[in-house]
């Protein structure tokens, strides 16, 4: 393990993604929370890493009515009525690309080499348990009055 | 005449953020969801600027970048590239591919019009 590895600030870099991918693409402030329950009701997009000397996922849990009122925000209607399962797993998906391309950005950046897959993406109240060994990271935000989630698994070898 | 923007992305959402940035302008964005429909598009349209998604399933950007440099009638299509990944190595790929400019995402509306309107003549829709 290299001081690259140990010293890589992976809370501090997500506090400053996640507000950045919602306020620049999305044009939708987000506040950082204290953590809490999210709705059963979610969508979960995971994007994994892999590297020689780092091995992890990105995961971005988002409520369903969350994902929905952003497309709704996007399509310029406001409404959520003409929003589509398919439109709510794309967007969810393209938020956990952007997410999980600027951690690796910064991981490379910090000669911490490695590549994303690309996104997957879940519905329903899945927790993830973190194997032994990994870093587990959980961060808690809020947008248009909804609570999500990204959490950041990493090993560093 | 209103300016015609190709946008190639599997990722509806990007579609949408691409099509609203170009809303006040005169501009028509037509969409495509991966190369191979972007060439078929770009054939059909001759659009005057394309904006590439690279990680695309069926046909990826680079592919249908490469195939659009092949093609004589659509090689002077000026092109620009998004990318989720804003390393070094990953930058220094890019501008090997021959495209005008790239972007990064996540990036702000402002940034993108202005990389276009260096390279085509935007001009806001008459109030």
């Amino acid at each position: 393990m290299n001081t690259s590895t140990l010293n890589f600030p992976t809370g501090e870099h997500i506090m400053f993604i996640v507000p950045n991918v919602f306020e620049t693409m999305l044009m939708l402030p987000v506040t950082s929370v204290d953590p809490s329950r999210l709705p059963d009701e979610r969508v979960s997009g995971s994007l994994g890493m892999v590297g020689e000397h780092v091995d992890g996922t990105v995961y971005l849990h988002v409520p369903e009515a969350l994902a929905r009122a952003i497309v709704g925000v996007l399509q310029q209607s406001g409404s959520v009525q003409n929003v589509s399962d398919r439109d709510v797993h794309d967007v969810v998906g393209e938020l956990t690309n952007m997410i999980g391309g600027s951690l690796k950005s910064l991981l490379n950046d910090a000669d911490i080499t490695c590549g994303i897959s690309t996104p997957s993406v879940i519905r329903g109240a899945f927790t993830v348990k973190p194997p032994p060994g990994v870093r587990a990271d959980k961060f808690y935000f809020e947008c248009l009055g909804h609570r999500f989630a990204v959490e950041v698994h990493l090993q560093f070898n | 005449m209103s300016i015609k923007i190709l946008s190639v992305d599997d990722s509806k959402t990007i579609r949408m953020i691409v099509k609203r940035t170009f809303a006040p302008f005169d501009a028509t964005v037509l969409e495509a969801c991966n190369g191979e429909e972007g060439l078929a598009t770009a054939a059909a349209e001759k659009p005057d600027l394309i904006v590439l998604d690279i990680t695309m399933p069926v046909m990826d950007g680079v592919t249908m970048l490469t195939k659009l440099k092949e093609d004589a009638a659509l090689k002077g299509i000026p092109v620009i590239m998004l990318t989720a990944e804003s390393g070094r190595e990953n930058v220094a790929f890019i501008a090997k591919l021959g495209v005008r400019d790239y972007l990064v995402k996540p990036f702000k509306d402002e940034q993108l019009i202005e990389k276009v309107i260096r390279v085509i003549p935007l001009q806001k829709k008459a109030a």
